[in-house]
């Protein structure tokens, strides 16, 4: 599928500079850009080492001289697994011992999480303490990441070429020599013709379907979309990219509080919009982000009360998360209304963002359809009934017939694995079931000769067992060997997904050694607890020591074998 | 009898592979991704008294949402005679509010059944039931049900005395297995029985029998237990009309099931074989029952109650079949009358001074709702209550055993509760009974005793039009043609065959000796009710004096004389 078409290493010459291109990527998007970056390094005569930075050891960072850094931020703010080793290295305190160093940092994040880019600038900080040189700021890409990745590359090469030793020099001087200039044209990504996030498809829904059963306290949707026309080629593990309109009655709910007439007009970058249509489909207003929060306050201390200012003085920063994570804007204008006019509050948002889910089909079983299980994320913290954006609208504003946009965003760090026959393990509470469906529909249309173990958790079995039918056909089919499920409600002392690793961690370390790769979906907590799980698993079922069963937790990361997708 | 194991039926199979009732049921019970049990288990789990059932209501929605049924589990508690006490009233009280949907359902054949019970709470429910002295084992499945005893209100030395033969000989016909208890009672992981104590069964032998059997003990005139719809009965006799217990007369082979479009099956009435002396019930009963095992056809469960294998081969055949398996033959049956098959409401007082109070529970349904909160209700007079409670076979209830000093303090909270509509509803609700049907029950093609209600009161508007209001008459409604509700010995049998369809059969005794005969076949609610005009119309003019509903409509050759299949079946062979 990611096939590059410009590998082709030229000879390095005993005198050109080394440069090391090292990635720590959670979806594989960061990997992409890093072997780009590498074609085109070799291409203008550099000898170039693309690593994971996995697959380095910590200590050989002191014996290299220029290095890039590709680092992709997840969830609230850490490092993606492959950087775990690295960057407890980089903390682990040692003095000016990196002085060799010159380096430059690409950032990837989501600006829709709080901790932005977090573990990009944790990187780059790091290496500073022990003494190397940031020869350029970091540059800090969003989920559309295409033109700055590729910008941050073209000034990259330059700053080489003016540095450095290459045995090229006549080729190409001065010329960007990224492929083709469009967006985006990120080499090692599947190319989805014509369409991107910027540019998404317009894909029609097939089927809305609630799969959570009558008495579930869990609002689970099963989506159908046609990829028809699309062009559109995914796999099992890859994640589909979701933009969605805020709830039109939210919008005016908001505009009413803050007294703004919703057809008033604002400029928003050039292009000129009623503020309401400017709220409904390009600003955040679900997600509060801490820049919000900190203008709201400032406005409010000049404007009114400063009541927010005061309260939120007194908050720690946990409670300034959670009071965070417990509002939309509407909350927040409801709590503590301000005078703003329309272009103000325009300025103010930050650009609504896309959402992105786990895949839950296989192209090889539903053609060109793609199926999502979504959960309408909603909460009452402070007393009001609110509900997720794209969730809501996924499951509860559209029907069958109506269109979606969408776009894919590949994850090359979750894929079954090359080897047809190694076993595996697929851990995921909630809709973190979503790709072990696309995994198995995969296996049944497929020759793979793996044994299949799904591990899964939510509340009550009755109600909550997604897709429970499809996983008793595989089982009786004999293609799923085992399913363990940890209900937590339907026994007395609530019982999760790691409640279960721990109880099997003879099973599982049995499964290790015969080749398992371990899978883990779902949210951040749990996928923490069951990694956690499992290096308890490990050193009671190999009677080793904790240390040694986190060792080979972190060896069956480098090796590819522990594979997670958390949000 | 076919030992050709190629020809038995499927059940006969999982019967013979279960080890004596163990089947696969542990490892069901373990499997916690799935509400159900392997589909073996389904077989197996009914000797158990445990039926795999799904909310039906919700089927179809799940399908979409690609959630499997809702499972969910029948558990039915033995009660031979329907007597129990205040203790196990509050404990089937509890598992019903824990465990179940609510409410507890009393039987036809005057056994507690629960509904909705999940998979996981199969065990704590059977445990409970056990530790209250009542069991499920045998409760379904093919062997000897529970067996029913009249609930003779007005009569309670005779009574305890009938009752005591009968409990006697439930016990001498339950299941040998310890599976029941190596499965629900032991404590941990269930663990296979010791080599040594290798079970056996004596009387059923390892396939058990070929399907169900069922046993009633009558006390004349009272036929509430209608004696003449069991496999094997007995009625019982008194030396004179206030003399001691003489002995019983034995009926045999009858039963209610049939299937719709089968003209081989059937519902038949009882033949009364003969008399026997009470120290002869258990071995009579035994050795009719080792026949049926022997003979019984297993090789079409349709074709396998014991009403197909003598209809098959004749009443003396089994005279003589039993002679030799007895070393005697059974004494001339004794003269007997029955008066009616419904419950004698209210206040009794009983000969040993004390009192029984029998209260109308609507289809057998105790619950809270509306206006009534029965099962509240019953809980509070079972803790002040000192005697027994009786289930009777119409599903009603009997609080028997009450000391004139007690009859206030049951009184005030029987009002209390709305637990008086024996004293309010008409004769024709007091006579109505219908079996569980939708959404639980599998077997149900349209709706019972979530409809019957309903369709009483359309029918009393027409007995009130025709001046009949005060007239008893016996209504019994199924969801299926299995008979659970015994419709085919109703004056008005209404048996499920579609959504909101129904045969509508006619002309059955009032005292449960004559069947009923379709009049109507696949008919909806309107057309019954102009069915039942006319003939209201009718029998409002022209019944003779005290004649029931169902005499009239034979006599006027509304429903022809019929001789009941049986005898077709027997002068065509």
């Amino acid at each position: 599928m990611s096939v590059r078409a410009l590998d082709i290493p030229l000879a390095p010459s005993a005198v050109a500079d080394e440069i090391h291109l090292l990635y720590g990527s959670h979806t594989g998007n960061g990997e992409a850009v890093a072997e780009t970056l590498a074609d085109n390094a070799r291409q203008s005569g550099f000898r170039v080492s693309l690593r994971s930075l996995a697959d380095i050891r910590p200590a050989a960072l002191k014996k290299m001289r220029h290095a890039a850094f590709v680092m992709s931020t997840h969830g609230d703010g850490d490092p993606p697994d492959d950087a775990i080793d690295v960057f407890e290295w980089l903390e682990s305190g040692g003095s000016n011992d990196l002085k060799a160093l010159q380096f430059r940092v690409l950032a990837l994040g989501d600006s829709s999480y709080t901790e932005f880019c977090a573990a990009g600038r944790q990187l780059a900080n790091a290496l500073v303490k022990r003494g190397a040189t940031e020869v350029a700021p970091m540059v800090e890409c969003d989920v559309d990441f295409a033109d700055d990745a590729e910008r941050w590359s073209n000034e990259l090469l330059e700053w080489c070429r003016e540095n450095l030793t290459s045995n090229a020099a006549n080729e190409s001087p001065g010329t960007p020599v990224a492929a083709s200039g469009t967006s985006p044209t990120l080499q090692g990504i599947p190319i989805t013709p014509g369409w991107s996030r910027t540019r998404p498809f317009p894909a029609i829904v097939e089927r809305v379907q609630k799969i959570t059963g009558l008495e579930s306290e869990k609002d689970v949707y099963h989506l159908e979309l046609s990829l028809e026309g699309s062009g559109f080629q995914y796999l099992p593990g890859d994640s589909l990219g979701v933009w969605a309109d805020n709830d039109p009655e939210l919008v005016s709910r908001l505009l009413r509080k803050l007294e703004i007439e919703p057809s008033e007009l604002v400029d928003d970058d050039g292009r000129i919009r009623s503020i309401r249509d400017t709220l409904t489909r390009h600003r955040e207003i679900t997600r509060l982000n801490p820049n919000v929060l900190e203008a709201w306050a400032k406005r409010d201390q000049t404007r009114a009360r400063g009541k927010l200012a005061r309260q939120l003085a007194q908050y720690a920063d946990s409670q300034r998360k959670q009071f965070l994570e417990e509002r939309q804007l509407p909350d927040l204008a409801e709590a503590f209304p301000l005078k703003l006019d329309a272009q103000e509050l325009a300025d103010l948002l930050p650009a609504l963002g896309s959402r992105s889910y786990s895949i839950a089909s296989s192209m090889s079983m539903v053609d060109e359809e793609v199926h999502l299980t979504v959960a309408t994320l909603h909460s009452n913290a402070i007393g009001v009934a609110r509900r997720g954006v794209a969730s809501n609208h996924l499951n509860h504003r559209i029907q069958a017939g109506d269109e979606i946009r969408v776009f894919l965003e590949p994850n090359r760090r979750f894929r079954l694995p090359k080897d047809n026959g190694a076993p595996i393990i697929m851990i995921g509470a909630g809709t973190g079931i979503a790709p072990y469906r696309a995994f198995m529909q995969e296996i049944e249309e497929s020759n793979r000769q793996s044994e299949n173990w799904l591990i899964f958790g939510n509340p009550y079995r009755r109600t909550d067992f997604l897709y429970q039918r499809e996983w008793l056909k595989w089982r009786s089919k004999g293609l799923l060997n085992r399913i363990d499920a940890a209900f937590s409600r339907d026994q007395a002392e609530k019982r999760y997904v790691q409640h279960v690793v721990a109880d099997q961690g003879q099973e599982i370390s049995r499964w290790i050694e015969d080749g398992a790769h371990i899978y883990i979906c779902g949210g951040l907590a749990m996928g923490h607890a069951v990694e956690e799980a499992l290096i308890d698993a490990i050193a009671i079922g190999r009677n080793i020591d904790r240390d040694a069963a986190k060792q080979s937790i972190s060896n069956l990361r480098r090796e590819r074998r522990l594979l997670k997708d958390l949000y | 009898m076919s030992t050709d194991p190629l020809k038995l039926t499927p059940v006969e199979g999982i019967k013979a592979r279960s080890d004596y009732l163990r089947g696969t049921l542990a490892q069901s019970l373990a499997d916690d991704v799935t509400g159900a049990i392997a589909d073996d288990d389904t077989q197996v789990s009914k000797f158990h008294g445990i039926y795999q059932q799904d909310d039906r209501d919700v089927r179809e929605d799940r399908r979409r949402q690609m959630l499997e049924p809702d499972y969910q589990f029948m558990i039915r508690a033995r009660v031979p005679g329907g007597v129990c006490t205040p203790e196990q009233w509050l404990t089937m009280d509890a598992i019903a509010r824990r465990w179940a949907n609510n409410s507890v359902r009393i039987t036809t054949r005057q056994a507690f059944q629960f509904h909705g019970v999940l998979k996981h709470n199969l065990k704590s429910s059977i445990r409970t039931i056990n530790r209250a002295l009542l069991d499920t084992i045998a409760a379904c499945g093919d062997v000897n049900r529970n067996v029913m005893v009249t609930t003779l209100p007005e009569q309670s030395a005779f009574h305890r005395e009938v009752f005591e033969h009968a409990k006697s000989f439930s016990d001498h016909l339950t299941p040998n297995t310890t599976a029941y208890h190596e499965i629900w009672l032991n404590d941990g992981n269930s663990r296979r029985k010791v080599e040594a104590s290798r079970d056996s069964e004596p009387i059923y032998g390892e396939t058990y029998l070929p399907r169900k059997f069922k046993t009633a003990f009558a006390i004349p005139p009272r036929n509430d237990v209608d004696v003449f719809a069991h496999d094997l009965g007995y009625i019982a006799i008194r030396d004179g009309a206030e003399g001691g217990l003489a002995g019983f007369n034995v009926t045999v082979a009858g039963g209610m099931g049939a299937t719709h479009g089968d003209p081989n099956t059937y519902p038949r009435l009882a033949d009364v074989l003969g008399f026997c002396t009470p120290d002869q019930v258990n071995e009579v009963g035994k050795q009719i029952v080792s026949i049926q095992r022997d003979f019984g056809d297993r090789t079409e469960r349709r074709h396998a109650r014991f009403k197909y294998t003598v209809a098959d081969r004749g009443l003396d055949w089994l005279h003589d079949e039993l002679e030799k398996r007895l070393g005697y033959r059974l004494q001339q049956a004794r003269e007997f009358s029955f008066t009616h098959t419904g419950d004698l409401y209210g206040w009794q007082r009983t000969d040993d001074g004390l009192w029984n109070l029998a209260l109308f529970i609507e289809n057998g349904r105790v619950a809270d709702k509306g206006i009534r909160h029965h099962l509240t209700g019953l809980r509070k007079i079972a803790k002040i209550h000192k005697g027994e409670f009786r289930l009777t076979p119409n599903q009603n209830l009997v609080i028997a055993g009450v000391h004139e000093s007690d009859r206030v303090a049951i009184d005030h909270l029987v009002r209390a509760h709305g637990l008086d509509d024996h004293a309010t509803v008409s004769p024709l609700r007091l006579n109505s009974m219908a079996c569980v049907g939708f959404p639980t029950c599998a077997l149900a093609m349209a709706e019972s005793e979530r409809y019957l209600p309903e369709l009483v009161c359309k029918i009393e508007n027409l007995l009130e039009k025709h001046n009949l209001t005060d007239q008893g008459i016996t209504i019994r409604m199924t969801g299926c043609p299995n008979g659970c509700a015994r419709p085919y010995l109703a004056e008005i049998g209404l048996v499920g065959k579609g959504p909101g369809m129904y045969n509508l059969h006619l002309g059955a005794a009032w005292d449960g000796s004559r069947l009923n005969q379709m009049h109507q076949e696949n008919i909806g609610e309107e057309e019954v009710l102009i069915s039942l005009d006319k003939l209201f119309s009718a029998y409002s003019a022209k019944r003779l004096d005290k004649e029931h509903f169902g005499n009239f409509l034979f006599r006027t050759g509304v429903i022809a004389a019929n001789e009941s299949h049986r005898n077709q079946k027997e002068n065509a062979s």
